[in-house]
């Protein structure tokens, strides 16, 4: 069985199962992190004057899409040889194949507010093997649902992974 | 902004990502990908340096869409599909083309290309007008 085969099995597998994880009570300061990495001290600005005078305020539109993860770890011993953590790479732990972004598909609901503490629900959704120009590769489909603890959907994220075979399979794994 | 008609151009926009950005989009993001800060890695890979990620280049097709609406738009919805890999320092342009505009809704069509105008990034931006 090829690593491609190993990925579109273990993704059949997984389809439709869903997780949750606690992504924790977002703060101004994430926020304001995040907006930085952007260069955008507008926003910073207009928010630090809003929570000084405690007004609510909202995350940047892309903020919860954009996080890849909010796990505390893994420590750098823990993770795969491309750096990713296990739970990031659905599928594909251990085999050498090597994974970009195919798209991303984000519906804004409602704003995030600081303070707020949002729940991630994952799956992967679709699995198919594909042939492209570079070759046969996995296209996964993973869905996640920003939620807060009420219930109120925030953001949906659909988005796409292409799997292909590691350049240098000796060293991918 | 003059009120929008399908067909219409929005001002090119011309920008680069630098390696420090990666690095601390990587870092706010969480997302430890060796392709996005460590250039050797991204050559095994076969990439001529660090990538740009795809959610930033979502952010980027959002901000100057809502850069050229105005401050009483807001983000409904945007969805891209990766074409090929930018990395950093790579001069990009940001290009949109009004779709549709219906009611207080405007639907970009968006893309991020090359300087030789290979497109990185193509998709769609819907923007609710405020």
């Amino acid at each position: 069985m090829s690593a491609l085969d190993e990925v579109l099995a273990r993704a059949h597998r997984l389809v439709g199962r869903w997780e949750d994880e606690d992504c924790g009570t977002v703060t101004v300061k994430d926020f304001c992190r995040y907006a930085a990495a952007l260069n955008d001290a507008d926003y910073i600005r207009r928010a630090r004057e809003q929570d000084a005078a405690g007004a609510p305020v909202d995350a940047p539109a892309l903020f919860l899409a954009a996080t890849m993860s909010w796990e505390d770890g893994p420590p750098e011993g823990e993770l795969r040889p491309d750096g990713l953590a296990a739970r990031e790479s659905p599928c594909t732990e251990g085999l050498p194949v090597r994974q970009v972004h195919g798209g991303q598909s984000v519906r804004l609901l409602r704003a995030p507010v600081a303070g707020s503490r949002v729940t991630a629900s994952r799956a992967v959704i679709s699995a198919e093997r594909k042939q492209g120009r570079s070759g046969p590769f996995v296209l996964l489909g993973l869905a996640t649902r920003f939620t807060t603890a009420d219930g109120t959907e925030l953001t949906a994220v659909d988005e796409t992974i292409v799997v292909q075979e590691a350049l240098d399979p000796a060293g991918a794994a | 902004m003059n009120t929008p008609v399908a067909g219409d151009s929005c001002p090119l926009q011309r920008y680069t990502h630098s390696t420090v950005q990666l690095f601390r989009f990587s870092a706010v993001s969480w997302n430890s990908h060796r392709i996005h800060y460590d250039s050797g890695f991204a050559a095994s890979e076969g990439f001529p340096d660090v990538v740009v990620q795809s959610t930033l280049h979502g952010e980027t097709l959002t901000r100057y869409a809502l850069a050229w609406a105005g401050p009483n738009s807001r983000l409904e919805t945007v969805s891209w599909r990766n074409r090929t890999t930018a990395v950093a320092g790579e001069p990009l342009t940001w290009t949109a083309t009004v779709r549709a505009v219906e009611g207080a809704r405007v639907s970009l069509d968006v893309a991020v290309v090359k300087a030789d105008g290979t497109p990185c990034v193509t998709g769609s931006v819907e923007l609710a007008l405020v």
